[in-house]
C-alpha cells in the first residue's frame, strides 16, 4: 500500500470524524435527557429503568421518589401524585436487589427530595455484585463521571436512538417511525414519562390476574422438583448484613428524608407455599422480617407500612398473576393505604403485624382443587 | 484491561507504541523490556493479585529451561528436570483451575463436605501451555538460549497473554530479537489498525450485539423450540465473533509493534467436516494438543483402535482445558466421537460420484455445522441438566413462540450467519501471511483501495462506538 503513513492519517481521521459525528448527535438529541430536558426534540423514554433512571433523575422535577421491584413497576406517577399529593418520580427496577435500589436512590437523593416511597421485597437483600460489576446498571452514568459521559456520548446504540428520535420529528416520517418504534428494534418508544412501564389500556387484565394463574404458580413453586428454590437467598445472617449495609446505611445517611417503606401484599399462597414446602425457609423469613421491623421502628424518619396482613386482598387470588404480583387495582389500594396510613406499623409493637400474618398463614387451608 | 475499552485504545496502546519506538532508536533490548513491563501493567490493571503468580511461573520455567538448554545433563536427570517442570506447571494449573471441581465431585460421591473456592487467574491456561511447550522443546534440544527479557516478553506479551493465541517460542522470540521490528513501519501500523478495527467490530457490534439472544435458550425460562434454536445459534455466532474478534485485535495490535502472531481462526463455520473444523477453529490450541499430547500418546502410529483412543483422550483433555466442569468434558468427548466417526467415514465411506459432489458438499457442510451447534450447547450450559433441557427443546417442535421479536432475532442470526459463511475472513481480506511475514501486499494494487480505506475507518469507528461498559471476552474465563 503506497503512502502508508498518509493512509494511516486518513484512516484515523475518518474514524475520528465518524465518532465525533455520533457524539455530537448524542449530545444534541440527548435521548436520556442527561444534559438537559428535551427542548429541540420530543422527549422519548425507554422501558429499561436501569438506563432510563439515570436520565430521569436529572430531567424531571420531583419531591418524592418511588422505588421498588417488579411489584412496583406498573404504578403510574400521576396516580401517586394524585393520591398522595406529591410530585413523584418512579424509579422502580424490575428484579432489582437492594444494592441496585440504594445506588439509584442515593443518586436521586442528591437532588434533595423530601420523601421516599419504597416497596421492599423480602428477597432484595442478598449478596448481589456491586454496581460496577453489574452489567445492567450504567453506574458511571449515574455518577456523571468522565467514563459515564464518554460511554453515553460514544455509544453507537445511543446514536441509533438519537437518529431515530430525530427522524421522528420530521413530519412525513413520523407515522412510520412511530410504528417501527416498538421496543424491539428501538429502545425509546414511550412519549410520556407517566407511561413508562405501565400497563396499557388495551392490556388484558382478566387474562393476566386471576386465581387460576395464582394457583398454577403455587403448584409450580411447591413442586418437589423445584421447592428447594424457595430457600434461595434466605440465609438470616446474610440478609441482616446486606439490609444493614444497604437500607439502614441509606436511611441513617439521610435523616432529613422521610422513608415510607411498605411491605407489599403478597398473596397468602406465597406464605403457604413456604409453610408447606419449606418450613425452615418460612421461619427464616419470619425471623428476618421481625428484625427488619424492629430495626426500622428505631428510626424517626421511617414510617413502616405492612400490607402483608390485608386479607381482603391477599386471600382474593383473582388479584394475582402468580403468588406475589398483584394487579393495578391493588396498586391503587396500596397508594390509598399509604396516604391514609391504614397499616402503619406501631413503633411500640413493631412485630404485631407480623404476628397477625403468622396467624393467618397458620390458619389458611388450601382447597383441594388448589392442590 | 480489555482491548475493547477506551482506556486501552486511547491511552495504553498509544503510550506503549510511542515508548516502544522511542526506545527502539536507542537500543535493541530496551523496547523488549519496555514491552514486557507494559504487558505486566496490562495484566495487573484487572488481575493485580495474580501478577506475582505470573512472574513466579515465568521465572520458574525460565530456570528449568535454562537447566535443560545449558547444562549437559545425562538422560535420566534431564528427564527428571523436565518432569519436575511440567509437573509443577500442571500442579499450578490444577490447583487454580481444577481443585474446586475435584472437591465438588468428591463431595458428591462421598459427602466429604469439602468445598474449594479459588479464584481463577486470568490467562493461566494460556501461559501455562505456552511454557510447557517451551520446556518440552528445550528437553528435545529444539530451543536456543534465549535472554530472560525475551523469554518474559514471549510469555507475557500482552496481545496474547489473556486469551491466546497460544504462541510458540520459535516463532516469537526471533521476532522480539530482530532489530527491524523496533522501527515504526507505517504499512504494518496501517494494516494492524485495520485488522484491529475488524476485530473490534466483530466483538462490539456482532458478538455483543447478538449476546442478549443467547439467554432465550440458556436463561431462567424454559425455552420453546424456536427460542432454543435462536439461543443456541446466537451462542454459536457470539462465541466465534467474540473469540476470533479478540484474535484479530491481538494480531492487529501486534502488527503495530512489527510482530506477526499466528492465526487462530480460518472461517471455521465454512468447514465441511469435523476434521476440517478443527483445522480452522482455535488453530493454535489444536496444534498444541496435536504436538504435545496426541503425537506423544502415539498418534496414529499404533493402529486404528489406539488412534481413536488417542483422539478421544486428546479431545476430552482439550475439553477439560476449557473449564473444570462435566459439560466441558462431555463437549470434548462429543467432538472426539465426531472426529472418530469422521476418520472412519474417510477410511470406509463410499466414494461420491462427481455429479453428486455439490449436493454431498452441501449436506456435509450442514451436518458439520449442526453437529458443532449441538456441541456448543454443552459448552455453554451451566450444567448437564440445563444442556439436556435445551437440546430436548431443540428437538421438540410442538412449542413455538414465533412472534415479531423472534422474527427480528432470526434476522439478526441470519446476518451473522451470512458473514460467517460467505464473507472472506480477516486474513483473506488483508492478505495476512504469518509464515512469510507479509500483510496487505495486494492492497496497493487494488483499484478501490480508497473506498476500502474509508470502509475500514467506518468499521473501526463503529467498533469503538459499540464498546459497552461490561463486555469481557468469553475466552478470558478459560
Amino acid at each position: 500500500m503506497g503512502g502508508s503513513a498518509r493512509n494511516l492519517g486518513r484512516l484515523l481521521g475518518a474514524s475520528g470524524l465518524i465518532i465525533a459525528v455520533a457524539a455530537a448527535l448524542n449530545f444534541m438529541v440527548d435521548p436520556l435527557q442527561f444534559f438537559r430536558p428535551a427542548h429541540f426534540f420530543a422527549a422519548m423514554y425507554s422501558q429499561d429503568s436501569r438506563l432510563q433512571d439515570a436520565g430521569l433523575i436529572h430531567s424531571q422535577d420531583f419531591d418524592t421518589l418511588f422505588m421498588g421491584t417488579s411489584l412496583a413497576i406498573h404504578f403510574r406517577q400521576s396516580d401517586i401524585d394524585r393520591i398522595l399529593g406529591v410530585k413523584s418520580l418512579k424509579l422502580a427496577l424490575n428484579g432489582s436487589n437492594s444494592r441496585e435500589q440504594v445506588f439509584v436512590l442515593a443518586a436521586a437523593l442528591e437532588r434533595h427530595p423530601g420523601r421516599v416511597l419504597w416497596e421492599v421485597d423480602d428477597w432484595i437483600f442478598h449478596d448481589a455484585p456491586d454496581v460496577d460489576s453489574n452489567s445492567y446498571i450504567p453506574a458511571d452514568l449515574y455518577r456523571r463521571n468522565a467514563r459515564g459521559v464518554a460511554g453515553y456520548l460514544l455509544s453507537g446504540r445511543m446514536a441509533r436512538e438519537s437518529l431515530w428520535i430525530m427522524a421522528r420529528t420530521i413530519p412525513p416520517l413520523e407515522p412510520v417511525v412511530a410504528r417501527l418504534t416498538n421496543d424491539v428494534m428501538f429502545k425509546f418508544p414511550v412519549s410520556r414519562v407517566d407511561d413508562i412501564n405501565v400497563l396499557q389500556p388495551d392490556f388484558d387484565l382478566a387474562a393476566t390476574y386471576n386465581a387460576n394463574k395464582a394457583i398454577a404458580a403455587f403448584r409450580y413453586i411447591t413442586d418437589p422438583v423445584r421447592s428447594r428454590y424457595l430457600a434461595d437467598d434466605t440465609d438470616y445472617d446474610m440478609k441482616v448484613r446486606v439490609f444493614e449495609r444497604d437500607a439502614i446505611g441509606l436511611i441513617a445517611g439521610h435523616p432529613e428524608v422521610t422513608f415510607d417503606i411498605y411491605l407489599p401484599p403478597y398473596s397468602i399462597l406465597q406464605w403457604v407455599a413456604m409453610r408447606d414446602a419449606s418450613p425452615g425457609t418460612l421461619q427464616r423469613v419470619y425471623d428476618f422480617s421481625g428484625y427488619f421491623c424492629r430495626r426500622l421502628a428505631a428510626y424517626p424518619n421511617v414510617r413502616l407500612h405492612d400490607f402483608r396482613e390485608v386479607s381482603e386482598v391477599t386471600h382474593d387470588l383473582n388479584n394475582y398473576a402468580d403468588v406475589i404480583h398483584h394487579s393495578p387495582d391493588v396498586d391503587l389500594k396500596v397508594l390509598s393505604w399509604l396516604a391514609e396510613g391504614s397499616y402503619l406499623v406501631d413503633r411500640a409493637a413493631p412485630s404485631a403485624s407480623l404476628d397477625r400474618l403468622k396467624a393467618q398463614v397458620e390458619a389458611y387451608r388450601i382447597d383441594p382443587i388448589e392442590r | 484491561m480489555l482491548f475493547n475499552s477506551y482506556s486501552f485504545i486511547f491511552l495504553f496502546l498509544p503510550v506503549v507504541l510511542l515508548g516502544y519506538f522511542a526506545l527502539g532508536r536507542a537500543s535493541n533490548l530496551a523496547p523488549v523490556i519496555w514491552l514486557a513491563l507494559a504487558s505486566l501493567v496490562f495484566y495487573s490493571v484487572s488481575n493485580w493479585q495474580f501478577v506475582s503468580l505470573l512472574l513466579a511461573s515465568v521465572a520458574f520455567n525460565y530456570l528449568i529451561g535454562l537447566l535443560l538448554i545449558t547444562q549437559h545433563l545425562r538422560a535420566l536427570p534431564r528427564r527428571a528436570v523436565l518432569a519436575a517442570g511440567v509437573t509443577c506447571d500442571l500442579l499450578l494449573l490444577g490447583t487454580f483451575k481444577y481443585a474446586g471441581f475435584l472437591a465438588a465431585n468428591l463431595d458428591a460421591m462421598f459427602s466429604t463436605g469439602l468445598a474449594v473456592n479459588i479464584l481463577l487467574p486470568v490467562g493461566i491456561s494460556f501461559y501455562t501451555f505456552t511454557q510447557i511447550a517451551f520446556l518440552v522443546d528445550a528437553y528435545r534440544g529444539k530451543v536456543a538460549h534465549y535472554g530472560w527479557p525475551h523469554y518474559a516478553l514471549f510469555v507475557g506479551y500482552f496481545p496474547h497473554l489473556i486469551a491466546g493465541p497460544i504462541l510458540h517460542h520459535k516463532d516469537m522470540i526471533p521476532q522480539f530479537e530482530a532489530a527491524c521490528s523496533k522501527r515504526p513501519n507505517p504499512h504494518l501500523m496501517l494494516c494492524g489498525l485495520i485488522i484491529f478495527g475488524f476485530g473490534l467490530f466483530k466483538k462490539t457490534a456482532l458478538a455483543d450485539g447478538i449476546q442478549p439472544l443467547v439467554s432465550l435458550a440458556f436463561g431462567p425460562v424454559t425455552p420453546s423450540f424456536d427460542h432454543a434454536w435462536i439461543g443456541a445459534l446466537a451462542y454459536t455466532f457470539q462465541l466465534y465473533f467474540d473469540f476470533s474478534g479478540y484474535c484479530d485485535m491481538a494480531i492487529g495490535i501486534s502488527l503495530m509493534f512489527g510482530i506477526f502472531l499466528p492465526l487462530n481462526f480460518n472461517s471455521p463455520y465454512k468447514a465441511r467436516n469435523i476434521i476440517d473444523f478443527w483445522r480452522r477453529w482455535h488453530i493454535t490450541l489444536s496444534q498444541f494438543l496435536r504436538d504435545y499430547l496426541y503425537i506423544p500418546l502415539g498418534g496414529n502410529r499404533h493402529g486404528r483402535s489406539l488412534r481413536y483412543l488417542n483422539l478421544m483422550i486428546t479431545m476430552v483433555l482439550g475439553g477439560l482445558w476449557h473449564g473444570a466442569a462435566w459439560t466441558f468434558v462431555i463437549w470434548g468427548a462429543l467432538h472426539g466421537i465426531y472426529l472418530c466417526i469422521n476418520h472412519v467415514w474417510v477410511s470406509h465411506g463410499p466414494a461420491i460420484a462427481p455429479r453428486f459432489k455439490r449436493l454431498a458438499d452441501t449436506a456435509a457442510f450442514i451436518l458439520t455445522f449442526v453437529a458443532v451447534v449441538v456441541a456448543w450447547v454443552l459448552f455453554r450450559a451451566d450444567s448437564m441438566a440445563s444442556a439436556l433441557l435445551v437440546l430436548s427443546k431443540m428437538a421438540d417442535p410442538t412449542q413455538i413462540a414465533a412472534g415479531r421479536a423472534e422474527m427480528i432475532d432470526a434476522g439478526l442470526i441470519m446476518v451473522c450467519a451470512a458473514i460467517a459463511w460467505f464473507a472472506p475472513n480477516t486474513q483473506q481480506i488483508m492478505g495476512y501471511d504469518h509464515a512469510n511475514r507479509t500483510v496487505g501486499e495486494g492492497l496497493a494494487a487494488w483499484p478501490r483501495r480508497a473506498a476500502f480505506l474509508y470502509a475500514s475507518a467506518a468499521v473501526l469507528a463503529f467498533g469503538i462506538l459499540g464498546i459497552r461498559q461490561h463486555s469481557e471476552f468469553i475466552y478470558f474465563r478459560f
